[in-house]
């Protein structure tokens, strides 16, 4: 429905990303009246229905809150409640942690990049349409995938919400024979990643950057994945405790999901290119080499081009993964015990999409007396909506249709997971 | 094969003895088979050597209760019946029976039951297992249904069976005759002995000649009668040492009983797990299942272990025969377990009747979900035709 | 290529859910392009912009029935699917969320949202199930990817699923894994709990959490009672019976027994 003066751009049901959501944009004279990126996905009240709980059952209940990147959920409850309980997890365990992390990544970066994201760079709908003319992308990501997904079972037992996780380490420490298993994959993957990653920079661009304040977790002698300090590109530099301090909520009428802001009223970014842009100097020497041969300079600005950071990302999972896998020696204990202790804690990890923030007060008998979690794409929300707004105006010259599609893979660019923000997507476009 | 007890003299080796053995069985190219320590518990896998069995380790065994102990007693044997049974051996959890590919207008089968059976060696075999060895062989043996692969793998192996010097709480073999020691169904039969200095001596006795030809290479000597002795003491000891007894003529006792309030004290306490029949050496129940691929375009058969107490298992014509289990119902009062009686069956009727075209509105009712998704397995004979419905 | 001149129509729709069960097809790897090959996959926004119309021969429903919208939305689904399965525990069971069903809605909404006046949802999380008649329900938080090939399998190939219904201990005393609860004294759901998994916690020392849900017939009233003996307090059985299946029958009613009067 347009006319000269007015246009009306609908999607109602935004493919291709984890959950549900739709993008209302009215547009009038030529200027975006009103842009909501609508999350209807239904709420399910995770952090109330965890009162009363035992803090041993945090990290499996949370991790039911997202199907895609369960090992943040959980890894970040299992921070927080260690936190509490004053122990820390070191050594052979903590490697394991990381090694499951990678497998995390591995497994939501192939899915993403390639079946999810690159079909927009091709016009196509979807990865099968991708399989019919490329199908040797397809194969190749799927392999990924299926390693990420390998590397999920051997450690955690299953693949989607794993079961061998827990405060304090794990039930039962993979056999080393098992662990060994992935070393050729694991190699063979850092080539497969990297193909990927070649085929991908040759997809054309849309020209449109951003400046944006990157928030990110840093570790002092890793690329951050489930340890670190909570940074930012603007100077920020706090631990996990002090985030309520500079990071707040809003709850718009148009979502579901909580957005995220600065204390400040400033949205942010969260996600592999935020990563990139404060943690480059920590990448491991084949993803360093890979982000070379992708031209992706010191600094990325282009939220296009996240998919090219998912693929560095992906040989750095693979590299860190086969380190791990090399050295592993079966610890003498599967986990690290404490009795509970009344206290608060927090935990704050670098889910695929960015970093997941929880946080937990416990009393003296361990029942959980409140949570509070802040996921990666709630807290990306306004600046997704921002990225829209720019995106539209650089492109109102476009047919609607192109114009709908542009924007869905705006929003693609941000491996959105609407589950996890709407503890998130439909487009419309009102043009009138 | 496995030949009556023979009268040939008994002789010892020691622990050295027993281990050279086990190094000449492997050598003959036989996969040992043995108990083990493993996740807190004897079970039965394959022993490399005399260092994989559980020295020193004793087992607690109560209903519903199993802890392992270890002390300073160096006893390769002085546990009890383990975690295991044999028949995972001979009769594999879950097996493949044939494959079918389509080819033309038709299938080819492949039989991947032609393979050679391994050649096991099942060593520290109770008598009790020993017993139960003999009860699947009636069943699936020459004897009985003439299980193929059964037959196979039972004929290609050596029975080393171990008799008991000590009883658990449950134990109760005396009272069956079929224990503490092993009688027959055996190649070779071990009494372990304490030597006085820490280690083992073991008392043999040969079953069979391919138990002869095994033993003849490992160092010997002729036993005396200190260890015969010694042997009588330990074995009086282990079946002194049973609580438990079979009651005489225990089928009739039952018969007389069926309306018994004991059935419901049982049926109460039964969780319908099917843990008892899966973990009985005796019990030998499988369904088949036919898989395909995506494409139908191969199919096969496995063959698993299943159990009387599973709804599909004892599905029949008209309904299952175990429609519920006691106190199915969280808070409730205890109902009693109902036996397939006319009145359940009336109600598989009328619920076979509900799915069929006839009774369309009752198949549609929203309450119609099932609790367990049996419910809807029973209708399950014609999703199709309820599916279609359900997009009328 | 020759193609058959139709192929049966997929569609996945999505409710109240972490998306894991979709996910599961798309982490069946080896098989997805065969499945692709295999069916139209006719709706499936999780992984495809592209839509076709219904009617759908196969229908797989993820999630559970929260909020008015979806109750009303699960009927024209129906309505369009000539097959319904439902896939994972909160479209068969309600899921995690249906922890809501024992607590009072408003109170959760007014701790979450600073503008409860925002949020239109249901008192209670239900199954599909309660709306609409279901032709098999796949258990699981989350399925087994293997038992949702094996589904599209068989109903690809007009035969039964071979998805039994029996207890996990089946599947670990198939395995040969080693009773936790007889050998170590861990609480285990696995006498009362539905198979399927492939047998994933008591191979860990683990006890498993039943998220498969009921099996056929649990007695989960004797399970409780053993456990009790062996030392676990009333909350912790509620809490054992009250978690991804929370508002499957035989577990709602369990666990209301062990409420704290």
């Amino acid at each position: 429905m347009s006319n000269a003066r007015t246009r009306t751009i609908k999607v109602d049901a935004l493919a291709r990303v984890e959950g549900e959501g739709a993008l209302n944009v009215r547009i009038r004279d030529g200027v975006i009246r009103e842009l909501q990126l609508r999350i209807y996905e239904p709420p399910r009240f995770f952090e109330p229905l965890l009162r009363g709980r035992q803090y041993t059952e945090a990290p499996d209940i949370t991790s039911r809150i997202c199907g895609i990147c369960p090992i943040a959920y959980i890894m970040s409850s299992s921070q927080a409640m260690e936190d509490i309980l004053g122990i820390r997890v070191t050594g052979p365990l903590r490697d394991l942690r990381r090694l499951i992390y990678c497998g995390e990544w591995i497994e939501s970066h192939a899915l993403h990049a390639a079946m999810l994201h690159a079909p927009d760079f091709l016009g196509l709908a979807d990865a099968f349409e991708l399989a019919q003319q490329h199908r040797e992308v397809v194969v190749k990501a799927l392999e990924l995938k299926k390693l990420g997904n390998h590397i999920l079972e051997v450690v955690g037992g299953r693949a989607v919400h794993p079961v061998n996780l827990k405060v304090g380490g794990f039930y039962k420490a993979p056999r080393k024979a098992k662990v060994r298993e992935l070393i050729p994959q694991l190699r063979r993957a850092i080539g497969t990643a990297m193909e990927l990653g070649r085929v991908f920079a040759t997809f054309d661009y849309p020209e449109y950057e951003f400046d944006y304040t990157c928030v990110t977790l840093r570790h002092p002698d890793e690329y951050a994945i489930h340890e670190g300090r909570i940074v930012s590109n603007r100077g920020l530099d706090i631990a996990p405790s002090e985030f309520p301090q500079h990071f707040r909520e809003e709850h718009v009428q148009h979502s579901n999901a909580l957005h995220g802001l600065t204390t400040k009223g400033h949205p942010y970014l969260v996600g592999p290119i935020a990563r990139y842009n404060n943690n480059a100097d920590q990448l491991t020497p084949l993803a360093r080499e890979a982000a070379k041969e992708l031209a992706l300079g010191p600094v990325v600005r282009n939220p296009f081009k996240s998919i090219l950071v998912r693929m560095v990302e992906t040989v750095l999972a693979c590299e860190e993964a086969l380190r791990i896998c090399d050295a592993y020696e079966e610890p003498d204990a599967s986990c690290v015990e404490a009795a509970p202790r009344a206290g608060t804690g927090f935990g704050c990890t670098e889910a695929p999409r960015g970093i997941c923030w929880h946080t937990y007060r416990i009393d003296e008998t361990g029942h959980i007396q409140d949570a509070r979690i802040v996921p990666p794409t709630s807290q990306n929300q306004r600046q997704i909506e921002d990225d829209l707004r720019g995106v539209l105006e650089a492109n109102l010259h476009l047919a609607d249709d192109v114009l709908q599609w542009r924007c869905e893979q705006t929003i693609r660019n941000y491996d959105p997971c609407i589950s996890c923000a709407t503890h998130f997507i439909e487009l419309r476009i009102d043009r009138e | 094969m496995h030949a009556e007890k023979g009268g040939s003299a008994r002789i010892v080796i020691d622990a050295d003895g027993l281990r050279q053995l086990i190094n000449q069985l492997t050598a003959d190219g036989f996969e040992v088979l043995g108990p083990r320590q493993e996740d807190g518990a004897i079970v039965l896998g394959p022993i490399a050597s005399i260092d994989d069995l559980p020295r020193g380790v004793h087992d607690e065994q109560s209903p519903g209760h199993y802890r392992l102990t270890q002390d300073g007693n160096s006893a390769l044997f002085g546990h009890n019946a383990p975690a295991h049974a044999w028949k995972r051996f001979v009769y594999p959890p879950s097996e493949l029976l044939w494959r079918a590919r389509r080819e033309g207008s038709g299938f080819i089968m492949e039989e991947p039951g032609k393979v050679e059976a391994p050649r096991y060696v099942f060593f520290g075999v109770r008598a009790c297992d020993l017993k139960a060895l003999r009860i699947l062989d009636a069943v699936l043996g020459a004897g009985g249904a003439r299980d193929s692969r059964y037959v196979a793998r039972r004929g290609r192996s050596l029975v080393i069976a171990v008799n008991c010097t000590q009883s658990g709480d449950t134990c109760f073999c005396a009272s069956m005759g079929s224990g503490p020691v092993a009688r027959d169904g055996y190649d070779l039969a071990l009494t372990e002995l304490a030597d006085g200095n820490g280690g083992q001596r073991l008392l043999v006795a040969v079953g069979s000649e391919p138990g002869a030809a095994v033993i003849k290479a490992i160092p010997h000597r002729p036993a005396d009668e200190a260890d015969i002795a010694a042997e009588a003491a330990v074995l009086k000891a282990a079946q002194d040492g049973q609580h438990r007894k079979m009651v005489p003529d225990v089928a009739a006792l039952l018969q007389r009983n069926l309306e018994h309030r004991q059935w419901n004290q049982v049926a109460e306490r039964c969780l319908g797990c099917a843990n008892c029949t899966l973990v009985c050496p005796t019990c030998f129940c499988a369904t088949v299942e036919d898989v395909t691929n995506l494409s139908g375009d191969t199919a096969e058969r496995w063959r698993k272990w299943d159990s009387c107490f599973t709804g599909d298992f004892t599905y029949i014509h008209g309904g299952g025969i175990r429609r519920s289990a006691a106190r199915a119902t969280g808070s409730g009062s205890p109902t009693s377990y109902r036996r397939g009686g006319s009145s359940s069956r009336r109600r598989g009727v009328s619920a076979a009747a509900a799915a069929s075209p006839g009774a369309r509105s009752a198949s549609t009712s929203p309450r119609r979900r099932a609790t367990s998704g049996k419910a809807k397995e029973e209708g399950n004979d014609e999703p199709r035709r309820r599916g279609r419905q359900g997009a009328a | 290529m020759t193609r058959p001149p139709k192929k049966p129509k997929l569609a996945v729709w999505k409710f109240a859910s972490c998306d894991g069960c979709q996910l599961s097809l798309l982490d069946c790897e080896d098989e997805l392009l065969a499945i692709a090959d295999g069916v139209a996959i006719a709706y499936f926004p999780e992984a495809t912009r592209a839509t076709l119309p219904g009617p759908y021969d196969i229908s797989l429903v993820e999630g559970s029935i929260t909020t008015p919208d979806d109750a009303e939305r699960i009927h024209s689904i129906r309505r369009r699917s000539k097959r319904l399965v439902t896939i994972g525990a909160c479209a068969t069971a309600g899921g995690i969320q249906a922890l809501r069903n024992f607590t009072r809605v408003e109170d959760l909404i007014r701790s979450v949202y600073a503008r409860p006046e925002y949020i239109d949802t249901l008192s209670k999380s239900t199954p599909i199930g309660d709306h609409v008649f279901v032709d098999f329900e796949l258990r699981g938080c989350p399925i087994d990817r293997f038992q949702l090939v094996e589904v599209l399998n068989a109903l690809l190939n007009g035969r039964r699923p071979n998805i039994p219904h029996y207890s996990q201990c089946v599947e670990c005393k198939r395995a040969g894994t080693v009773c936790v609860m007889v050998s170590r004294g861990i609480p285990c759901m696995g006498p009362v709990t539905h198979a399927g998994c492939g047998n994933l916690c008591p191979p860990l020392g683990r006890g498993c959490y039943g998220c498969f849900g009921p099996m056929e017939l649990p007695n989960t009233a004797g399970l409780a009672g053993w456990l009790g003996k062996e030392g676990c307090s009333s909350e912790q059985l509620r809490g054992m019976f009250r978690t991804y299946n929370a508002a499957a029958a035989p577990f709602r009613r369990e666990s209301e027994a062990h409420e704290q009067r």
